[in-house]
């Protein structure tokens, strides 16, 4: 075995990492060759220092340590924490619920000018749109034959739409786009 | 008689809390250790050991205890420790070799030296970063070279190797060993 395969062997034979029969030969090597001696007791004493090093990290202190685990769990969302948790597409399905019903009672369900003029009890939606078309046609001015040749004649459909309109009232005319 | 970590993990799955603090008290000095020698301080290694424990919870689900949880744990705080000292981009900038040789001489006469001790602080800390981690894991955490191998994700023989450049960079730097060519 040659110094240079003392060398490679040096920190393994010092970790005590070697098969016996290569620690065999590295011993006897050692023990004849005053270079490889003073080489692996350089090194021996390199570990050493180092492993005296080992003393140099502070503790932090007992309140640290005990701090420590909650100083963790507070990062953390563990599985028994979040089964605890009510989940939220639950709560939000229940709010779009309530959402939609309170919409559709509110389109459906309000009374018509007549019915609370006439101090009628609550109508039910349909009759509610009912009524409220009858009373719309019945309502409805009559237009004079002038009035219809007058509208035909603009070119403009939006203008026809004036001209009809013009005759109505604002209540009226409200009624009218509500059942269109 | 003390229960195991797979014990306790089976305890923590079954949403037992006391085994996630159980646990957390058996590793966080050996975790705390580890981020200390690799940051050197105590803000980044008390915010890394912790950053540690979280994955390592997080991930649970993962660890299939082919090692030690405590291996697994160092795998983890390796990790983030690779991470937080390439954020700092300060290993990429200086190396062992660039370092003043000193004079060849018994070591034992300077180990009471402060001026040593600093050299030698420097030296481990100016290692490149795979030979700094084998040699923290071997030297202050005892581990098997084949456990290191599975810390530091390669063979045992790669774990072997780094350890070995890592004690012979120190040598150099605190003996005055052989110069580079």
């Amino acid at each position: 075995m040659s110094c240079h395969d003392i060398k490679e062997m040096t920190v393994p034979y010092l970790e005590l990492d070697l098969d016996p029969a290569r620690v065999h030969e590295v011993t006897a090597h050692l023990e004849s060759c005053v270079s490889c001696r003073n080489e692996m007791e350089s090194v021996r004493q390199v570990l050493v220092l180092v492993k005296l090093k080992d003393q140099a990290v502070p503790d932090p202190g007992e309140r640290f340590w005990q701090d420590f685990p909650e100083m963790v769990r507070r990062q953390l969302s563990p599985p028994f924490r979040r089964s605890r948790t009510w989940p939220v597409w639950p709560a939000a399905l229940a709010a779009a619920v309530v959402l939609f019903i309170g919409l559709w009672l509110l389109m459906a369900g309000q009374p018509s000018e007549e019915f609370r003029a006439k101090g009628s009890s609550t109508p039910t939606s349909e009759t509610t749109s009912e009524a409220s078309r009858s009373s719309s046609t019945d309502d409805l001015p009559d237009l004079t034959e002038a009035d219809w040749d007058k509208a035909w004649d603009e070119d403009d459909p939006d203008m026809v739409l004036v001209g009809l309109a013009a005759p109505l009232d604002l209540l009226t005319l409200d009624r009218l786009f509500n059942d269109i | 008689m003390e229960e195991s970590d797979n014990q306790l993990l089976d305890r923590y799955a079954a949403k037992d809390e006391t085994a996630f603090e159980e646990l957390v008290r058996r590793h966080q000095r050996t975790i705390y250790d580890l981020a200390y020698r690799m940051l050197e301080n105590h803000a980044d290694a008390s915010d890394l050991a912790q950053k540690t424990f979280v994955q390592a919870f997080l991930h649970l689900g993962s660890f299939r205890r082919e090692s030690s949880f405590r291996t697994w744990l160092f795998q983890i705080g390796l990790n983030l420790c690779r991470n937080a000292i390439r954020d700092r981009a300060r290993l990429s900038h200086e190396n062992v070799e660039d370092y003043p040789l000193v004079a060849a001489e018994d070591v034992f006469k300077s180990v009471s030296d402060a001026e040593v001790r600093h050299r030698l602080g420097s030296a481990i800390r100016r290692l490149p970063e795979r030979q700094r981690e084998a040699l923290v894991l071997r030297v202050y955490h005892n581990h098997a070279f084949a456990e290191i191998g599975t810390i530091m994700s390669c063979s045992e023989g790669t774990a072997k190797a780094n350890y070995h450049h890592a004690v012979n960079k120190l040598r150099q730097v605190l003996l005055g060993g052989e110069k580079k060519p």
